[in-house]
C-alpha cells in the first residue's frame, strides 16, 4: 500500500508536461539511440568508412579533370558533397529504427510510460544531430589529411560544419515522414535513386558549366548545390550569402513541411499496430 | 482407414520451385518493387551520363561517343542494384522464419534458395531492359549483330547471378534486412567509379592503374565494350584475350559464392 501511494505521489511530482523532465527524458532516450548506433559495427562502417572511401574515389577519378577546368582544388567541392551524402545515407539507420521499434512494440511501450509526449521524437532529433555532427567531423578530418584547408577563419569553419548538420536534419525529417506513412522496408532501397541523383546533379560533383544547358537551373537551385556552394564559399572563398540563404530556406521549408505529419504519424505508429 | 494408408503425394521439385518463385515475383508490380527497379535504372543512366558527358568526352576515349563508352557501366550498375536487393529478401526470409518452415515441408532443401535466385534474375532482366532502353535514348547502339547482343545480355545476367549468390549468403547470414539494404549505395559507386567503365585507364593516377585495370568490373566492361562494338574503328575485337578474363572472373565468383550460399543457407535454417 505504502509503495503504491509513494508511486502515485512520485508520478504527481513528475508531471508528463514538465519541461525540466522533458530535458532529462530526452537525454536518456537520445543516449539510448546513440549507444545502439555506436554498438552496431555495420552502421559505423556505413556511416564513416564508406563515405571516406567515396571521398578518396572522387579525388582519384575526377579531381584532376575538375581542377584543370576550375583552377581550384576539387576538394573544396567534394568534401562538402561527401559530408552531405554521408548524412543522407546514414539517415536510413533512423528509418530502420523507427520501423523496427514500431513492429516490436517499443514505441507503444514508450507511449504508455509517464513521460513527455514529445520526448520520443525530440530524442530522435537530438541523436540525429549528434550523428550528423560526428559524420561531418570525420569527413572533414579525412579532407584535411588530403589537403582541404579553411581560408576564411574559425567562425566560417564553424558555420561550414553546421551546414551539413542542418541539411541532414531536414533530410532525416523527410525520410522519417516517408517511413511513417509508407511503412515498407523497400523505402531504404527507394531512397537510393534520390540520393544518387541528388549527389550527381550537384555543383559539388562537377562544375555547373559542365551540365547541359537545360538542366543547369535545376542543378543550381537544388538544396544540395546551395549547401555545397555555401560551404565552398566558407572554406576557399567566394559568394556565401545567397547560397547560404537558399540552403537554409530549403532546409527550413522541408523541416516545417514535415513537422506536423511526423507528429501525427508518430502518434499513430505508437498507438496502433 | 483408407486415408491413413493412402499413398503420400509425390511433389514435383520443378513445380515447387515455380510456386516459390511466383511468391516472390507476383507481388512486385503491386508493392512497388518494379517501380523502384525502373527508377534505379533510369537514375543510374541519368546520373552517369548527364553530368559526365562534357567532362569525360574526348578523343582519347577511342569511341564514337561517351554514351557508347558508358553503356556497360550503366547496365552493370542497374543489375547490381537488382541483385543486391536479393540480400534484402534473404535476410527477410531468415528473420521471419519462413526458411525454417520450408525445411519442415516435404521438398528439396535448396528449392527456396533457387527460387530467390530466380527472382533475382527476373529483377536483373528488368534492370537490364530498362538500362538498354535508356542507353538507346542517350545514343548507345549495338554494332555487331544479334549473336553479340545476346552475348552482351548473357554476360550481364551472369554477373547478376554471381552477385545474387554472394548477396543471398550475406543476407541470410546477417538476419538484418535493413542493415543489408544499406550496402547498396556507396560500395557500388566506389567500384563503378574506380573502373574503366567511367574513363580510360590512362586517365587515372599512375599508381592505381593496375588495380583499376584488373578489378572485375573493369574486365567485364572490356568484354562488354567488345560485344557492343562501335561505329568508329578502334574498339577491341571479340577475342578470348578480351572476353576470357571477364568470363573467368564471373565463373570464378560463382564457383566460390554458390557453395558459400548453400552452406550459409543450410546452417541458418
Amino acid at each position: 500500500m505504502v509503495v503504491l501511494v509513494g508511486a502515485a505521489v512520485d508520478a504527481e511530482a513528475h508531471s508528463e508536461n514538465s519541461l525540466p523532465h522533458l530535458l532529462s527524458q530526452t537525454l536518456v532516450l537520445a543516449r539510448r539511440l546513440l549507444i545502439r548506433w555506436v554498438r552496431n559495427p555495420l552502421a559505423i562502417v556505413h556511416a564513416l568508412l564508406l563515405p571516406v572511401a567515396f571521398l578518396l574515389t572522387l579525388k582519384l577519378v575526377f579531381a584532376d579533370s575538375i581542377t584543370s577546368i576550375t583552377g581550384e582544388n576539387a576538394l573544396y567541392r567534394s568534401v562538402p558533397l561527401v559530408a552531405l551524402v554521408a548524412g543522407m545515407a546514414g539517415s536510413s539507420v533512423g528509418v530502420v529504427g523507427i520501423t523496427a521499434e514500431h513492429l516490436d512494440g517499443f514505441l507503444a511501450r514508450l507511449w504508455a510510460l509517464p513521460i513527455h509526449r514529445v520526448a520520443g521524437l525530440l530524442s530522435r532529433l537530438a541523436a540525429e544531430t549528434i550523428r550528423l555532427l560526428g559524420t561531418t567531423l570525420v569527413i572533414l578530418g579525412a579532407g584535411v589529411i588530403l589537403g582541404f584547408r579553411f581560408h576564411r577563419g574559425a567562425a566560417a569553419a564553424l558555420l561550414w560544419v553546421a551546414v551539413p548538420v542542418i541539411f541532414g536534419v531536414a533530410f532525416s525529417a523527410l525520410v522519417t515522414t516517408a517511413i511513417l506513412y509508407w511503412r515498407r522496408a523497400l523505402l531504404v532501397e527507394a531512397m537510393q535513386p534520390v540520393v544518387i541523383l541528388g549527389a550527381t546533379f550537384c555543383t559539388g560533383f562537377v562544375p555547373l558549366e559542365q551540365y547541359p544547358g537545360w538542366v543547369q537551373p535545376l542543378v543550381r537551385d537544388q538544396p544540395m548545390s546551395s549547401a555545397v556552394d555555401a560551404m565552398r564559399g566558407l572554406s576557399v572563398g567566394g559568394p556565401v550569402l545567397w547560397p547560404m540563404i537558399s540552403a537554409l530556406v530549403w532546409s527550413a521549408a522541408i523541416f516545417a513541411a514535415c513537422l506536423w505529419p511526423i507528429m501525427v504519424g508518430y502518434r499513430r505508429a505508437s498507438t496502433s499496430r | 482407414m483408407t486415408a491413413l494408408t493412402a499413398a503420400r503425394p509425390v511433389p514435383s521439385t520443378a513445380q515447387q520451385w515455380w510456386v516459390l518463385t511466383t511468391r516472390l515475383i507476383a507481388p512486385t508490380l503491386r508493392n512497388g518493387e518494379v517501380a523502384v527497379g525502373v527508377a534505379v535504372s533510369v537514375a543510374a543512366t541519368a546520373s552517369f551520363y548527364i553530368p559526365l558527358n562534357r567532362l569525360m568526352n574526348g578523343p582519347d576515349l577511342q569511341m564514337s561517343s561517351y554514351a557508347q563508352y558508358l553503356m556497360p557501366l550503366i547496365t552493370l550498375q542497374a543489375i547490381s542494384f537488382a541483385s543486391i536487393s536479393t540480400a534484402f529478401r534473404a535476410a527477410t526470409d531468415t528473420v521471419q522464419g519462413i526458411n525454417r518452415r520450408f525445411q519442415a515441408l516435404p521438398m528439396a532443401s535448396l528449392t527456396p534458395l533457387a527460387a530467390r535466385i530466380s527472382a533475382s534474375v527476373y529483377r536483373c532482366a528488368i534492370g537490364l531492359t530498362v538500362a538498354l532502353a535508356c542507353g538507346y535514348v542517350i545514343g548507345f547502339r549495338f554494332h555487331r549483330g544479334p549473336f553479340y547482343i545476346v552475348a552482351f545480355c548473357l554476360l550481364v545476367l551472369l554477373t547478376g547471378l554471381a552477385l545474387a549468390f554472394m548477396c543471398d549468403a550475406i543476407g541470410t547470414n546477417s538476419r538484418n534486412p535493413a542493415a543489408t539494404a544499406q550496402w547498396l549505395l556507396l560500395p557500388q559507386l566506389i567500384f563503378g567509379y574506380l573502373s574503366v567503365g567511367i574513363q580510360p585507364v590512362h586517365r587515372f593516377p599512375e599508381w592505381i592503374q593496375p588495380i583499376v585495370r584488373n578489378q572485375p568490373i573493369s574486365q567485364i566492361v572490356y568484354a562488354l565494350h567488345a560485344f557492343a562494338g562501335d561505329s568508329a574503328p578502334g574498339t577491341a575485337p571479340v577475342t578470348w584475350s578480351v572476353v576470357g578474363p571477364a568470363l573467368i572472373w564471373v565463373v570464378g565468383v560463382i564457383a566460390l559464392t554458390l557453395p558459400w550460399a548453400i552452406v550459409v543457407y543450410r546452417r541458418r535454417s
